[in-house]
């Protein structure tokens, strides 16, 4: 990837022979939005980069305007925001000639960060750390399901019925069904190395289809723009192959699609996680007492969608209660303490179909509230976490619409994120709720609805 | 767009969680709560009545029991009287009537449950003045709205006098909005009434429209 400033982009694209950059930015619900820009106007609109209309964070999955609430920065009658390069991830595009890409951030036309903006809403999250001292890295595993039938007639069967690239057996770790998706995986990992993203390794997963990448660590900004860029290049070869992927959180009675996130901090240089004793600093007891007590909160951006929530049932590897424990994989935070250069928190809540800036603001943000909080830490959950009773022990929101009241019940959380996207944000939310219910949605089903699966399968 | 709310004092609750049909239902009855004679009925009436859509699958049944209205999702397995109706279409001056079973057997409810469903609403200017009251306060609303009746032409100004946006429509059409028969918005794209202002007061009308239907 391109390290530059906006004097040297000409050059830079002159060098490798560019005709075309592709912005890529990411929407509130996680689509991938930009334009294909010619190299002299890129080259023109730099820094603030090319414009864009303002829909592009203004509409749902279903394409439906958001038209039942307004924000400051939205223009009165639709107007342009901008796409902001953030020339660090400039790249050579590996699947097209004289194709550059390169990730934006929203702005506005004045160059000012707009609330709405995902990848914007980490970078202020992440100021507030390094304001407090601290410094974060961050590691996703991606989770997708591959199908042999190709996207066309996955559309036209409603996602139903398809065939995975797998045996119909749910067990992980298989090679036989790693076997089978290896010409899709070779052409992926591939790709991704082109674009500069190191991937630590990949292994077939517990669904049929599911398999999972996990992607090196990395600063939180990078670690999403990889996943953002990852995902993008997974669909894309699929379609190339003739095949269909999904990140959608439960397409399925199967297992769901997750993306776990991993999560360190420094301060000095010092891996701050670290207890080689078994005793945990205080640093990082308030940091954990924040993830606990704004878990149900954050749950609104882990679990974004109506789906996300069939996938978070217990006994389905899916944490279900707000809970820590030292290497607890049924818990909603695994904590990793004993290796100085491993000690780490691993979220398990996230879904696939999360939007990765949103899953480590709200992550990190919450550590940030509990350490100005100084939350206290609870009891660590030294059992199974799932199939415990519903008293005593605080369950995580089981529907979009409970964590959005609960997001909206968190002032401690919206402190840290912003209030005015977070407004926004719940307004999204409850406007997902009531397409699903007044668009064909059925809320009495008991598994996944065609609705579910005609919106989510191929977007998310 | 808000959260709901169980107000104090109500004889109608709806179950943990609601779907915007039963939010929609329980704000209609709590509606008819302000009319004595219609509380009344609905606190002397027993039994379930199901309102079901025919162009989808939302659904809610209302439990009349001991003086007490529970509005919950779906079709209810004991539900006595079943209502199914377009409702999309049920503001419309040419709605299809709904189709009614079990009201033979079971004609007392029935005829509560017609009655309590369309409760007695005022006059459109009546109507607009209420809706006002509970939204003008509202963040990002404007400071006055003319709202002209295509009928006759009356207008009527709710809000500051220098208004920022105008509504136009029949009588009808603006008693539905203001009642929480529509949406506005959606009334606005499909031609059932006219605007004229930014689109920003369109869409927190809109949210304002919504959270009344919903009794927010």
């Amino acid at each position: 990837m391109a390290d530059l400033d906006a004097a040297r982009v000409p050059a830079w694209l002159d060098e490798h022979d560019i005709r075309w950059v592709k912005t890529e930015s990411s929407s509130l619900d996680g689509l991938v939005v930009g334009k294909h820009i010619g190299r002299a106007k890129f080259a023109k609109t730099l820094p603030l980069g090319n414009a864009i209309t303002e829909l592009v964070l203004g509409y749902d999955l279903g394409g439906t305007p958001y038209l039942a609430w307004w924000d400051d920065w939205r223009a009165d009658a639709l107007g342009d925001i901008h796409q902001r390069p953030d020339l660090t991830t400039l790249v050579v595009a590996p699947d097209r000639p004289r194709t550059a890409n390169v990730i934006c951030d929203f702005v506005t036309a004045n160059d000012e960060p707009l609330p709405s903006c995902s990848r914007g809403v980490l970078r202020t999250v992440l100021e507030q750390l390094a304001a407090r001292g601290f410094a974060a890295k961050a590691a996703f595993e991606i989770e997708a399901m591959l199908f042999t039938d190709s996207l066309a007639t996955a559309r036209r069967r409603h996602f139903r019925g398809l065939t995975p690239m797998s045996t119909d057996v749910a067990i992980g770790y298989l090679h036989h069904n790693s076997r089978q998706q290896l010409a899709y995986i070779d052409d992926v990992l591939l790709r991704l190395e082109a674009l500069g993203i190191p991937v630590e390794g990949w292994h077939d997963e517990a669904a049929p289809a599911q398999f999972e990448i996990n992607v090196d660590p990395a600063d939180p900004l990078t670690a999403c723009d990889h996943v953002v860029r990852a995902k993008q290049v997974m669909r894309e070869v699929a379609m190339e192959q003739g095949h269909v992927v999904t990140f959608m959180a439960k397409p399925s009675a199967e297992y769901g699609n997750g993306l776990h996130v991993h999560h360190s901090l420094t301060r000095d240089g010092e891996p701050v996680f670290y207890a080689p004793d078994g005793r945990m600093s205080e640093t990082t007891s308030h940091w954990i007492g924040g993830l606990m007590a704004h878990a149900a909160a954050a749950t609104s951006f882990l679990c974004p969608m109506i789906n996300s929530y069939r996938r978070m049932v217990g006994f389905a590897a899916v944490p279900t209660v707000a809970s820590w424990g030292e290497d607890n994989k049924s818990a909603a935070l695994r904590v990793l303490s004993i290796e100085p250069k491993a000690a780490r928190v691993e979220n398990r809540v996230a879904g696939g179909d999360a939007n990765p800036y949103l899953v480590l603001a709200a992550t990190l943000a919450s550590g940030i509230a509990g350490l100005d909080a100084e939350a206290p830490l609870p009891a660590p959950l030294a059992v199974s976490g799932w199939g415990l009773p519903p008293q005593g022990y605080p369950h995580l929101p089981n529907s979009i619409t409970r964590a959005a009241d609960t997001l909206e019940a968190d002032t401690g959380l919206a402190a840290v994120l912003g209030a005015d996207f977070v407004r926004y944000w719940i307004n999204t939310r409850r406007w997902e709720w009531l397409m699903f219910h007044t668009t064909g949605g059925d809320p009495t089903a008991e598994t996944v609805t065609e609705w579910e699966l005609d919106r989510y399968f191929e977007l998310t | 767009m808000d959260g709901p709310v169980n107000p104090a004092g109500s004889i109608v609750e709806t179950e943990d969680d609601p779907t915007p049909i039963v939010l929609i239902l329980a704000t209609t009855l709590r509606r008819a709560e302000q009319t004595p004679k219609l509380a009344a009925m609905m606190q002397k009436a027993k039994g379930n009545v199901t309102l079901r859509s025919t162009v989808d699958p939302q659904a809610a049944t209302v439990r009349f029991q001991r003086g007490r209205v529970r509005v919950e999702r779906g079709v209810a397995a004991d539900t006595h009287v079943t209502i199914a109706t377009d409702i999309n279409r049920m503001a419309d001056d040419d709605a299809p009537k709904p189709r009614v079973s079990g009201a033979l057997a079971h004609l007392r409810l029935a005829l509560t449950i017609s009655k309590v469903l369309e409760p007695p609403l005022g006059t459109w200017q009546q109507e607009a003045a209420r809706f006002w009251a509970g939204a003008a306060d509202h963040s990002g609303m404007p400071a006055g709205v003319r709202v002209v009746c295509l009928d006759d032409g009356t207008e009527l100004i709710l809000g500051a006098e220098a208004t920022e946006f105008e509504i136009h429509g029949t009588a009808h059409r603006l008693t539905a909005v203001f009642t929480g028969g529509s949406v506005f918005g959606e009334d606005v794209l499909n031609g059932k009434l006219y605007a004229v202002g930014s689109l920003q007061h369109l869409a927190e009308i809109t949210g304002r429209s919504l959270a009344f239907m919903m009794g927010r």
